[in-house]
């Protein structure tokens, strides 16, 4: 009882101990709620209920009717339990930095990458993000939506995802890191 | 109501993991491209693995029925995943 309680404390798990815990949460989902889990799908849901609020005639397209149908959906509440799931999960290790001065830009090695300034974490993060989401919309899913979920069902759309992931992603820390790759 | 408490719950073991296996931090996530830690990668294929098998078994035994599985569309399917791992690489999520 003792060694499971001092796991839980540790900052970072072994990854197939995680891998295992991720597994039978994506088999809980579909057993208990017949869905998959996602990540990305609940940001374009969000941006949809607002741009019909704001825009009407510019969302009124097959995307966001048909494969994204705007609302407080599944997704949604999903993404607020990662929220809280990841910040629990860093109180347990006492590693959360809500508050604290370094909140924002506490990794080291973007330090050493792009400088100590806070602004250019959040503005890379912002452009980042939207480049994620984007491409995520293209492809039908993100890590967790198509890649693992749709990977679990063995669905070919996540395999070629991943391929695509990985090539794009390697030569982009490619360019990133030059001599010290 | 049931239902989203069930979301709720899965979203919090889920981003549980994600923490613990340290994908929240941007270090693990741009070393999986510069092969110099591979815990992404064994976090997910571990994660693949588990619920491949899981779901595989308990369909077997009639327990569930498959969701809608994302549908194939080679093109986008890549070219989403070529611009997503940009993205990937840049941020860090």
């Amino acid at each position: 009882m003792k060694f499971i309680l001092n796991y839980i404390r540790k900052e970072t798990w072994s990854p197939y101990v995680a891998g295992i815990l991720l597994g039978l949460v994506g088999i809980l989902a579909v057993w208990l709620s017949d869905s998959l889990l996602g990540a990305s799908g609940a940001f374009e849901n969000l941006a949809g209920m607002l741009g019909q609020a704001v825009a009407p005639q510019a969302f009124d397209n097959v995307y966001f009717n048909f494969i994204m149908p705007p609302g407080f959906t599944y997704g949604v509440i999903l993404a607020i339990g990662i929220f809280f799931g990841g910040m629990i999960g860093a109180a347990s290790s006492k590693t959360l930095k809500w508050g604290k001065k370094d909140a924002a830009n506490s990794d080291p090695l973007w330090k050493r990458t792009f400088g100590p300034q806070v602004w250019k974490r959040w503005v890379l993060a912002f452009f980042g993000a939207i480049i994620l989401e984007y491409a995520a919309g293209i492809a039908g899913g993100c890590t967790s939506g198509l890649a693992i979920s749709g990977g679990m069902l063995l669905a070919p759309a996540a395999f070629l995802f991943i391929a695509g992931m990985f090539a794009s992603g390697i030569v982009t820390a490619l360019i990133i890191y030059r001599k010290r790759y | 109501m049931a239902t989203s408490l069930i979301a709720l719950f899965l979203g919090v073991f889920f981003g549980f993991s994600l923490n613990k296996a340290g994908l929240t931090k941007y270090n693990k996530i741009v070393n999986v491209f510069r092969f110099t830690d591979m815990a992404v990668l064994q976090f997910m294929m571990t994660a693949l693995v588990v619920s491949m098998s899981g779901l595989y078994i308990l369909r077997g035994f009639g327990l569930i029925t498959f969701p809608n599985i994302p549908g194939t569309y080679i093109v986008g399917n890549l070219v989403g995943g070529l611009i997503f791992g940009v993205g990937m690489a840049l941020t860090g999520y």
